[in-house]
């Protein structure tokens, strides 16, 4: 058990580094990587805008009820703002990229894999960590950041009217008074730190798509060791980003 | 939509919302507009904090770049202030920076005053003066203080109430003069006898001053005193002040006629007049010519007590308006008198003193009587 625990690590070491290797030196595969770009990118634009709605919906309600109890009413823009573009925009994206973008690529190697596939590329002189792995991977990492944007935005959006449905509040007014006092430390590295999602999806996703073994039986746990670990992973590497952030950028 | 085209549009539009977010963000921090830095020392500065705003004239006009410590302890807390650029205009050697909170809980910002007109414009990293923060702590000290004496105030008032308790408690019982007082019926009746016998007699006296005057009156014309009424040139005091004016009108006289005492009277301390005759210049003029009021004004020379001048220059007067109205036809309520006594310089004769009618317009507002010296009046009874 712990000699399989550590012999994973192991083996998600190497693959990176084949990966990394691959990826780092011509020739690249651009139509692959555009083709990626858009199944992680536009692809989950819908989900992503939608879950960030509902988010956004959702913390305009709790917040307006808490903050009313405190006597802090004129502090909800703020704590809206502060909320999505801090917290929930980004781990909320990251889960459920996690969610689409893990399974597909757990479940699309993993059928290649057990189909023999990647043995195919392989024989035909293409690198499948060039290919495959990386294009997936650097896929993740560009578009990550930017579904994000598009969550914080929705959310906000959202978080707004569900407010101004209750209450009149000008959007004008609500995005000037929540983002008083902010920074752009308070934006950007909350939003870019989601690269480092991106690159836990793709790279946890890829390297369990590719080390399938077994039937249909094997796609179907790679699909779900995907999905668990790369959201597992981005939780937790959400500790120690918070934690970075707060003392790079204090 | 072609897969790239998708792609593309996705790309821009998140570019777009980060490009907003920035924008949004960087306008509050002043990273798009021109700023200069201002310095403030304070010795605390009240959990301000890095990217607070900074308020000129109540407008927010900049942000707290940086708070640092100080390296050695009898030095300050520095306050790095970012402001607009267009705030060099207000922004004086003279501007406070001062750190006050938004309402009782809310965040702490950096208020600059302006500066006056005549001072030199803040250059870029100079220090300008601040004042210290009113802070919530000092605040609720001072109010527990007030307290406190609030607590003594009321501790006072509440053994007071129970002395004043204690009292009326005492006097209720009839304990003490003022409880006796208070509970003695026959004391009450006592003093409602008394009062009633002290209004009888004030009924009696009344009658009794009545008599009096009428008894004065016959002796008036008695042939033993008549000659020194007459020799006085009036017989009745008290219609000296009846006609008595305080001061002047206002204004000027329309015509003046002025007599000297010694061509109008017996001698040089009566009332009695001589040659009347003389007054009738101004008694034709008052009865032909319309006006406001007319005041004859009568002063004594210097010679003599003060106080029997202003006496004898009343009673001429008062002889001199009687002549006049009795004399010729007009409204007499419009002549009024007025004796001033003992005058230096003004009097034609320096002896006998001078008579002079004054004459205003119409419209001429006539003066307030002179009050009359206090005289006894009859108080009603008092019920009990």
């Amino acid at each position: 058990m712990t000699n399989g625990f550590f012999e994973w690590f192991g083996e998600l070491g190497i693959f990176s580094w084949n990966v990394l290797k691959a990826g780092l030196t011509p020739p690249y595969e651009w139509r692959e990587l555009v083709r990626q770009l858009d199944e992680v990118g536009s692809r989950s634009l819908p989900l992503v805008a939608a879950a960030g709605a509902a988010i956004g919906v959702v913390i305009s309600m709790e917040a307006r009820y808490s903050l009313t109890r405190f006597g802090a009413k004129s502090m909800f823009p703020t704590t809206l703002v502060y909320s999505v573009i801090q917290v929930m925009g980004p781990i909320m994206t990251g889960l459920i990229v996690s969610g689409r973008v893990g399974a597909g690529i757990g479940a699309e190697l993993a059928s290649m894999k057990v189909t023999e596939q990647i043995d195919a590329v392989e024989a035909s002189a293409i690198n499948p960590y060039r290919l495959l792995a990386a294009t997936r991977i650097l896929a993740c990492i560009l578009m990550l950041p930017l579904l994000t944007l598009a969550a914080d935005a929705s959310g906000l959006l959202m978080g707004w009217f569900a407010q101004a449905m209750v209450e009149p509040l000008s959007f004008h007014q609500f995005i000037a008074s929540g983002f008083k006092g902010a920074k752009l430390s308070d934006f950007l590295p909350p939003t870019f730190k989601t690269a480092v999602y991106g690159l836990i999806i793709g790279l946890i996703a890829c390297f369990q798509g590719m080390r399938t073994r077994g039937g249909a039986e094997g796609v179907g746990r790679a699909a779900t060791n995907s999905v668990v670990l790369a959201s597992l992973f981005v939780i937790l590497a959400d500790v120690v980003l918070v934690k970075f952030i707060l003392v790079v950028f204090p | 939509m072609s897969r790239v085209a998708r792609l593309g549009a996705f790309i821009v539009m998140t570019l777009a919302i980060l490009a907003a977010g920035v924008f949004i963000i960087g306008s509050k921090e002043y990273l798009f507009s021109s700023t200069y830095q201002v310095k403030a020392l304070f010795d605390n500065v009240a959990g301000l904090d890095t990217g607070a705003d900074v308020r000129v004239g109540g407008v927010h006009s900049g942000t707290v770049q940086s708070i640092a410590l100080p390296h050695n302890p009898g030095e300050k807390v520095t306050v790095v202030m970012d402001l607009d650029n267009s705030t060099h205009e207000i922004i004086k050697h003279d501007s406070v920076a001062s750190i006050e909170t938004e309402g009782v809980l809310g965040s702490q910002f950096v208020a600059l005053s302006f500066g006056s007109a005549g001072q030199g414009e803040v250059r870029n990293g100079e220090t300008i003066q601040s004042e210290p923060p009113l802070q919530m702590a000092d605040l609720l000290k001072k109010t527990s203080g007030i307290l406190d004496n609030s607590q003594l105030a009321i501790q006072n008032t509440v053994q007071a109430t129970a002395h004043l308790n204690d009292v009326s408690a005492k006097i209720d019982s009839g304990q003490g003069t003022v409880g006796a007082l208070v509970n003695d019926k026959q004391l009450y009746s006592n003093l409602q006898q008394t009062t009633a016998t002290l209004h009888e007699t004030m009924l009696q006296a009344q009658t009794g001053v009545t008599d009096f005057q009428e008894n004065m009156e016959a002796l008036k014309h008695n042939f033993f005193l008549s000659g020194y009424f007459k020799k006085r040139g009036y017989e009745d005091s008290a219609g000296l002040a009846a006609n008595k004016i305080a001061a002047l009108p206002q204004g000027t006289p329309l015509k003046t006629f002025t007599y000297t005492a010694k061509q109008l009277f017996d001698s040089r301390d009566t009332a009695k007049l001589k040659n009347q005759k003389s007054l009738n210049d101004g008694g034709n003029y008052l009865a032909q010519n319309p006006f406001g009021v007319a005041v004859i004004v009568v002063s004594a020379g210097m010679e003599g007590d003060a106080q029997k001048d202003l006496v004898l220059t009343e009673a001429r007067a008062m002889v001199v308006r009687e002549y006049l109205v009795e004399n010729f036809g007009f409204d007499d309520s419009q002549l009024k008198t007025l004796g001033l006594g003992k005058q230096a310089g003004a009097n034609l004769d320096a002896d006998w003193g001078s008579v002079q009618l004054l004459v205003f317009p119409a419209g001429t507002v006539i003066p307030a009587d002179k009050p009359a010296p206090a005289a006894i009046t009859s108080t009603p009874a008092v019920p009990f």
